[in-house]
């Protein structure tokens, strides 16, 4: 577990002095934002409607960017090797590679949900089931794209494959996440919108598991 | 007792050129072993088989008395140092020799980090982008120090030193022999196989 979170913690170092891939997956962010708020504004009502969409949509984007993120540092420094060779079963690179995304991705999707509060009027009125479904979003999101993006880490045309691959498998969970956040919006029960959580939830599980299972033969050169 | 690392009968090709046919190769404890060879030849090929970081297509290959393909903990006591050795070039030293031991599973230890930059002479605090490739080396270095690996696997590790750092050099694999454990190096400088290694094994 300590090893886990070593990786996890060092990457997360690295992302913040390298800078290329958040400031990236901010700045296309906004970029999406502002193109959808003038394609859908300027009525109050529209763009609420449109809010949870658009949050979700801009996410999945955004984390696709980042998607890669994981595997990139080791790509760029040459280190994939002596990663390789750290002592052990390689599913806890898995785990600390998943940490280091998940991370990136709820902190983007925390700049996210402000700025689709503030911009597309999304209430915030029930801001922890709000933050409850980010998490359970960003965990499968994050689940799928550690797995793809250390599947073609020696790829050239990695940049290109990935998010093919990401999209392909992780639509169940946006789709999910974007009904949850509607029900949460238009002031659903929360024993409709806690439907959409247990199916994502069961996506994250099954994600998770089978990620990690596989990842330590899909990593080998 | 088992060699350290034992390739028998190792075949690997990229595509369809065969870059090893039928290698056999042992390196025993407290024994160093030298390839030597043109450029092309395959010696960085034969480390990394050896290392388990890719698989021949035929023959076999076992660590510490292991096929190479089954070692997990064992991973640890091995140490292979690329050319150029490999490091996060946005980290200090400290900061990668302190995060790879971190990520071995030992303590963070930064007295014995900052002994193993004091002996190899480096300076503390500097991004690695701003070493030159000399410097890089004496990083990899550190962490034979750090290490004490029972199998060290060294890819050129004499290019871009001067001097001092060839016996720093040298002292280190003859402390990883001495403490029993193995050496195997591929190099094209001969004068530096025959000072550091027991016999030498020229690729053709």
């Amino acid at each position: 577990m300590r090893r886990i979170f070593a990786l996890a913690a060092r990457d997360l170092r690295l992302e913040l002095r390298g800078r290329a891939g958040l400031f990236s997956a901010l700045f296309f962010l906004g970029v999406v934002l502002l193109i959808l708020g003038f394609a859908l504004g300027p009525e109050e009502a529209d763009l609420r409607r449109a809010a949870p969409g658009v949050l979700w949509v801009a996410l999945a984007f955004a984390g696709s960017l980042l998607a890669g993120r994981a595997w990139a540092v080791e790509v760029e420094n040459d280190t994939l090797d002596d990663l390789l060779l750290l002592p052990g079963s390689r599913e806890w690179i898995y785990w600390g590679k998943f940490l280091f995304l998940w991370v990136l991705l709820f902190f983007v999707s925390l700049l996210l949900l402000v700025m689709v509060a503030g911009m597309f009027y999304l209430p915030l009125t029930r801001a922890p089931a709000l933050l409850f479904t980010l998490v359970l979003g960003a965990t499968g999101y994050a689940a799928v794209a550690t797995f793809y993006a250390g599947l073609v880490v020696r790829l050239p045309t990695a940049q290109l494959v990935l998010p093919i691959l990401v999209f392909s498998v992780v639509v169940p969970v946006i789709l999910a996440a974007v009904r949850a956040t509607m029900g949460l919006a238009e002031g659903a029960a929360l024993a409709e919108v806690a439907a959409w959580w247990k199916l994502l939830a069961l996506f994250d599980v099954v994600y998770l598991t089978a990620s990690s299972l596989l990842f330590p033969f899909v990593i080998e050169g | 007792m088992a060699a350290l690392v034992e390739l028998s009968g190792v075949w690997k090709r990229f595509a369809r050129d065969w870059v090893l046919k039928g290698v056999d190769l042992a390196v025993q404890a407290g024994e160093a072993v030298a390839l030597l060879g043109p450029n092309g030849v395959g010696k960085t090929t034969l480390l990394r088989v050896a290392a388990g970081l890719t698989r021949p297509q035929r023959g076999e290959v076992r660590l510490f008395g292991k096929p190479a393909a089954r070692i997990e903990a064992e991973r640890g006591e091995l140490l292979f140092l690329a050319n150029p050795p490999a490091f996060y070039r946005h980290l200090t030293g400290e900061e990668n020799l302190t995060s790879w031991l971190l990520l071995l599973g030992r303590p963070a230890d930064p007295e014995a980090v900052a002994e193993a930059l004091a002996e190899v002479g480096l300076p503390r605090g500097r991004p690695v982008l701003a070493y030159s490739s000399g410097m890089k080396k004496r990083l990899a270095l550190a962490r034979v120090l750090l290490a004490r690996p029972r199998l060290l696997l060294l890819d050129e590790p004499e290019t871009a030193l001067d001097e001092e750092g060839r016996t720093l050099l040298a002292r280190a694999i003859a402390e990883v022999r001495g403490s029993g454990g193995g050496v195997l190096l591929a190099t094209h400088d001969r004068a530096f196989a025959e000072g550091v290694a027991d016999r030498e094994v020229v690729l053709s």
